[in-house]
């Protein structure tokens, strides 16, 4: 029998459909019945899709002017560069 | 395929197209430097190992083989510069300690319904937005740099491993400690706004 604590440890596995179809099963039959661990799952879905959407992939122009700047002051000399084969 | 397309350019810089090499600059960077600032907390540092982690991939570009996807590559050269600064400078700041590990895996973690119940326009909001980032800056590195390259960057558990180089149950591990964590912070957060606003109505 398993124990609450331990449904709500794989909850993060189910989430990401990383569990086998036996503990689905027991994970979803229990889910159903058990008000505190659907609440647990609740929260860690919501968890998982806030953090999806809540860092935007944005740099600063200057960062990016800089990168630019640097790459071609160290990628132009001999030694750097990429040789295919090697 | 995006994979392929990333092959063809490789090979044109692989055969002397410097502008190819500006072309996956160009497409990455942007992804790159958020996880970087992620996992080390600070813009200006941030920068720095973006150059790095470019540079390296330039030099490095011979030696991928193709047998992960070109970004798996390059978020693995990324990850391996952060926290090779981190461990030479913050060696405290990549792991748990044992102390704080032990007494977590003890209980049953809090939960309340204020958090579920809180509007996505408002988790999401500016400040919603603010309270994730603190949450996830709060963790240790391996754990901060496992719930953004799962969560935010969206690889799969197994480009996850590969370019952490730890197993997927470590990985699986350190991600559902993240992620608890970051859950516990926001029900705490959302528990506390909630009472201050009855507070304000009573």
């Amino acid at each position: 029998m398993r124990t609450c604590k331990e449904f709500c440890d794989c909850i993060s596995d189910y989430l990401d459909g990383d569990m086998s179809e036996d503990l689905c099963r027991f994970l979803e039959d229990h889910l159903d019945r058990c008000p505190p661990c659907q609440l647990m799952y609740q929260s860690l879905a919501t968890t998982v899709e806030v953090c999806s959407q809540s860092i935007p992939a944005e740099m600063p122009d200057d960062v990016r002017e800089n990168l630019r700047r640097f790459l071609r002051e160290h990628c132009g000399q001999d030694s750097c560069e990429p040789k295919k084969g090697v | 395929m995006p994979m392929y397309e990333d092959r063809e350019t490789i090979e044109r810089v692989l055969n002397g197209d410097y502008d190819a090499f500006e072309g996956l600059v160009e497409k990455y960077q942007a992804r790159i430097y958020r996880h970087l600032k992620k996992m080390v907390k600070d813009g200006h540092l941030a920068q720095d190992l973006l150059q790095e982690t470019f540079l390296s991939a330039y030099k490095g570009l011979p030696g991928f083989t193709g047998s992960s996807s070109f970004s798996t590559w390059l978020f693995r050269i990324a990850t391996n510069t952060a926290l090779m600064y981190l461990r030479k400078n913050r060696p405290d700041s990549v792991e748990y300690d044992d102390e704080i590990r032990n007494q977590s895996n003890s209980t049953l973690p809090p939960i309340s319904s204020e958090f579920v119940n809180t509007p996505l326009e408002i988790l999401l909001s500016n400040e919603g937005k603010r309270k994730i980032e603190e949450a996830i800056d709060e963790l240790p590195a391996l754990y901060r740099s496992v719930i953004v390259l799962r969560d935010v960057e969206g690889f799969s558990l197994e480009e996850v491993s590969k370019i952490m180089d730890s197993s997927i149950a470590a990985i699986k591990s350190r991600l559902h400690r993240a992620r608890n964590s970051v859950r516990e912070t926001l029900t705490s957060y959302y528990m506390e706004r909630n009472l201050s606003s009855d507070r304000r109505e009573a």
